[in-house]
């Protein structure tokens, strides 16, 4: 799989030089093939039952990026802030909530199994050929209608889809379904970045 | 019964945090184990190179879908115990297009992103850095958004129930669609884009089959009988659903408790208590308001976030409601209010605050962390907002005037917007203090004026002054823990003056029948209520009828509302020892217990007024265990401090004359001083005087008084003359 990667520059890594150790050896060869997708899902799904028993909700992600985004935002501007109405109910304390709290798991949890795995690579991941800028411009505003959108359907795919899904929720599978068809109809304009 | 962390209230503490973090941590290993921490695989999904994205996700769908069905079916798990979100088919359709854009656009989700950077990719990190922006974004477009993301709320909708069918027949379909869809993807799959892990045909089988055979063995689970308080956690919350309703949910919504801030404390609580306690912080800071301003002018801005609930009667609300609001009984809050569980913010309001509160208490514990009441319901509203300029007793700008003449206009029915021209109400001096009958003649029938009549109820029912609430002395005393004739506790007296319809705000005067005592006592009744905008009636109500005012015998309209309890904390800490009554804490900042005052005559430098008459005082007289008085006390009986008013009634005397009656006895204006009698009753007397009407500053109230003292053998008496005592022996 590392033969469709690209290590970007030099400067990149010096670094990653940190993690040099650790991806030494998946520069040389590939790193460990992933999981079978079906037992990888079988898994999360045992994960999102445990969630739901325990915690009495279900995974999500994007509402820990908006905390952060508040969190942020109040920095800067704090009395605006406090007087949104989406935002500043959340105050005084953003980030304290479940979400933050799970991100910072998920994360975790990735840095050690791309490490364990070897999956590790500090790159912009691209086609061969595709331009680097474009791809990160693309990155960037796709980032920003997922964020939007996620506020506005109230979760993601993991908090709206997957998590409302397993509850058999009406609205994560209108979610769902409009994400994969708007992703569909779309795809085909963005397709030159992985080329 | 499992009871999840979001029913006991702990979901945004310590304990939740913990746990999401390491259920996040299983989430991004299953996630990056997959191979889903490559934004390459990921968009591959849409150019059916690699459909690792489906696979996954429905694996994990199925699974968690059927683990739920049979917890449920078991009874080991109530839906009640799970965070819900409800159904707004158009913000879920927009959001889902928006969302497939941005995904298809950048080969990322939130999810796969914090994985992603985990492995260390750079467009993980521009994506999530969008994400965090693009969320910022849709929070200052909220108020032009807001109707998109309310567009077809229908609550919390299942699929079953959308699609008119029963749950086995979704599962099964599900399960169905699933396993067609993972064969269908293994077909379609194609390039050699990403390493792909091999999956046999023989395994799909395989697999194919265990999904279904799940889905037979969860929809037949046979119910078993789970005592409460046995699986996990849920002997710990066990205590919470004994708690009366606090089986509810947790402040899922926007808000969060204290607690947070990842800082210990609180974990080792019982759930319950901890949600409790979160709900009596919220109400302590007063985040469980709205002030009638902020929802004035939410309504007036017409801020689509804002859900306004009437929860008066029909009829009440036909007469009048405010603009926007909709009228629910408060049996059917949660069900009606369910869609909005979370969704923006919820005032609810009533003539007053006590039915608000308890169904913003409630709705906290199911889960409606949006929840609000408007502060002091609609009498506070009218009088903050509503009440015309020239009523209002504070000065006001022409710009002020202006507003409410603008709030009137919006909120009252045409005809009512234009402002009646009653005069002022101007207390007669600095408060708390002293009014004459004339005043009050004038005053009476001004908004904001509460007279209370503290004659015996025969009298009262017989005439008194027009408006006035009758109020019997001695309801404002018990016992409290064996000590009788004491001053009722903060809430409790918060409670009478509630259901009297006296608010934090009326100017209260108060009309004894007799000696000015009576006053002064239901004064340190209201003083202890931290309640300062009060007067007592100089001579009473023999001045009211020697000077021939009017008196009526109508019964006064009357709005119960909520009188906010005082906060016991807010006292000094010398007084945060036990009182002999056996209650924790003083009830007041200026009462003081019997060991108080022992620890004060033992230190020698507080100066001790008893008031009781000179007989008492010697122990000529005794009507108690012990005759005699506390060793050091000076006497000066609160009669000396009383005069002849007009008519027949009993006034104090001339501030000048007790000035210099109190400097010959006091050194100093903050000198500490304790007054006592008997039940102190007639040490209120001595006590408002010294710090009301003379400005002492550092003036203690014995309320128990002879009363304790002298039944407590262990604390000293000197009885002189002694030779008085002698002479009674025979």
């Amino acid at each position: 799989m590392s033969d469709t990667h690209t290590q970007d520059s030099p400067q990149e890594a010096a670094q990653s030089a940190q993690a040099a150790q650790s991806v030494r050896p998946a520069q040389v060869g590939p790193g460990a093939p992933p999981m079978n997708p079906y037992l990888a899902g079988m898994f999360l799904g045992l994960t999102l039952l445990a969630s739901y028993l325990i915690l009495g909700a279900g995974l999500g992600a994007s509402g820990g990026f908006a905390r952060l985004g508040a969190w942020l935002e109040h920095a800067l501007l704090p009395a605006h802030v406090e007087a949104s109405p989406y935002f500043g109910p959340w105050f005084p304390a953003p980030l304290s909530y479940y979400l933050v709290f799970m991100v910072l798991g998920v994360f975790a949890g990735g840095l050690l199994s791309a490490l364990a795995g070897g999956r590790m690579r500090f790159i912009v991941e691209r086609g061969p050929t595709a331009s680097r800028t474009r791809r990160l411009i693309l990155t960037l505003i796709g980032g920003l209608l997922a964020g939007f959108a996620s506020r506005l359907a109230q979760g993601c795919t993991s908090g709206q889809g997957l998590s409302g899904g397993a509850l058999l929720l009406t609205g994560s599978f209108v979610f769902l379904g409009c994400v994969f068809a708007s992703g569909y109809l779309t795809a085909w304009a963005f397709g030159r970045q992985w080329k | 019964m499992i009871a999840t962390l979001f029913s006991t209230g702990q979901l945004n503490a310590p304990l939740g945090f913990t746990t999401a973090l390491a259920v996040g941590f299983c989430f991004g290993l299953c996630l990056e184990k997959a191979g889903l921490g490559s934004s390459k695989r990921i968009a591959g999904v849409f150019y059916l190179t690699d459909m690792t994205v489906v696979k996954v996700m429905f694996s994990a769908l199925v699974t968690a879908a059927l683990g739920l069905v049979a917890a449920e079916r078991m009874g080991l798990l109530s839906l009640d115990a799970l965070y819900q979100m409800p159904t707004v088919l158009g913000a879920h359709a927009l959001g889902g297009a928006i969302f497939g854009l941005g995904l298809a656009m950048a080969g990322w989700c939130p999810g796969t992103a914090a994985v992603g950077l985990g492995s260390g990719r750079l467009d993980a990190l521009v994506f999530l850095a969008g994400l965090v922006l693009g969320s910022i974004g849709f929070g200052e477009a909220f108020p032009w958004v807001a109707p998109l993301a309310s567009m077809g709320a229908q609550g919390v909708v299942f699929l079953n129930q959308s699609l008119g069918a029963t749950q086995d027949q979704v599962v099964l379909g599900l399960v169905g669609s699933a396993v067609a869809m993972f064969w269908a993807c293994e077909v379609i799959e194609r390039g050699p884009a990403l390493a792909r892990p091999g999956v046999g045909k023989l395994f799909l089988a395989g697999f194919s089959a265990i999904l279904c055979i799940a889905a037979l063995v969860a929809l037949n689970m046979p119910r078993a009988d789970i005592p409460a308080g046995q699986a996990g956690i849920a002997a710990q919350a066990s205590q919470a659903s004994q708690a009366p309703g606090a089986t509810g949910l947790a402040g899922q919504a926007g808000r969060t408790g204290p607690a947070g801030g990842g800082q210990a404390g609180g974990s080792q609580e019982s759930p319950g208590a901890a949600f409790e306690a979160r709900l009596l912080a919220d109400v302590e800071a007063g985040r469980d308001h709205m002030e009638p301003g902020e929802l004035a002018r939410r309504l007036m801005a017409h801020d689509p976030s804002v859900t306004l609930v009437d929860i008066r009667s029909p009829a009440e609300f036909d007469s009048f409601h405010l603009p926007s609001a909709v009228n629910i009984p408060v049996s059917r809050l949660p069900e009606a209010l369910a869609g909005k569980r979370g969704q923006g913010i919820i005032v609810l309001y009533s003539n007053g605050m006590t039915h608000p509160a308890q169904a913003r208490d409630a709705l906290a514990r199911l889960g409606f962390g949006n929840a609000y009441m408007l502060t002091g319901g609609l009498h506070d509203f009218f009088e903050d907002v509503l009440k015309p300029a020239s009523l209002q007793g504070d000065p006001f700008t022409p710009a002020k005037a202006a507003q409410i003449q603008e709030a009137r206009r919006f909120f009252l029915p045409p005809g009512l917007s234009s402002p009646s021209a009653p005069g002022l109400l101007t207390p007669p001096g600095p408060l708390p203090g002293l009014a004459d009958a004339a005043w009050l003649a004038e005053s009476l029938g001004k908004p904001g004026l509460k007279i209370i009549d503290l004659r015996p109820q025969p009298q009262y029912n017989s005439g008194h002054i027009p408006g006035s609430l009758s109020l019997n002395l001695e309801s404002l005393r018990g016992n409290l823990g064996g000590v009788p004739s004491m001053l009722l506790p903060g809430p409790m007296l918060a409670e009478h003056m509630g259901q009297m319809g006296v608010s934090p705000r009326d100017l209260v005067v108060l009309i004894q029948g007799g000696p000015p005592q009576d006053a002064t006592l239901a004064a340190v009744a209201l003083e202890r209520l931290g309640h300062l905008r009060y007067l007592v009636l100089s001579g009473g109500m023999k001045a009211w009828a020697a000077a021939n005012l009017p008196t009526d015998t109508a019964l006064p309209k009357v709005i119960p509302l909520r009188y906010p309890a005082p906060q016991a904390a807010a006292v000094a800490g010398a007084a945060a020892t036990p009182n002999p009554s056996g209650t924790a804490g003083a009830p007041d900042s200026f009462t003081v217990s019997g060991p108080e005052v022992l620890a004060a005559m033992t230190g020698g430098k507080t100066l001790i007024i008893d008031v009781r008459p000179a007989g008492y005082f010697s122990g000529a007289q005794s009507e108690e265990a012990r005759a005699g008085h506390i060793p050091g006390a000076v006497n000066r009986p609160f009669t000396e401090d009383q005069a002849k008013g007009p008519g027949d009634s009993v006034i104090l005397k001339p501030v000048a004359e007790l000035a210099k009656a109190y400097a010959a006895v006091i050194p100093s204006k903050d000198h500490p001083v304790i007054v006592q009698c008997r039940t102190g009753h007639q040490a209120s007397q001595t006590w408002w005087i010294l710090t009301r009407l003379l400005g002492y500053t550092n003036v203690k109230y014995y309320d128990a008084g002879w009363t304790e003292w002298a039944a407590h053998p262990e604390w000293p008496v000197v009885a002189s003359p002694p030779a008085a005592k002698e002479e009674k022996k025979p």
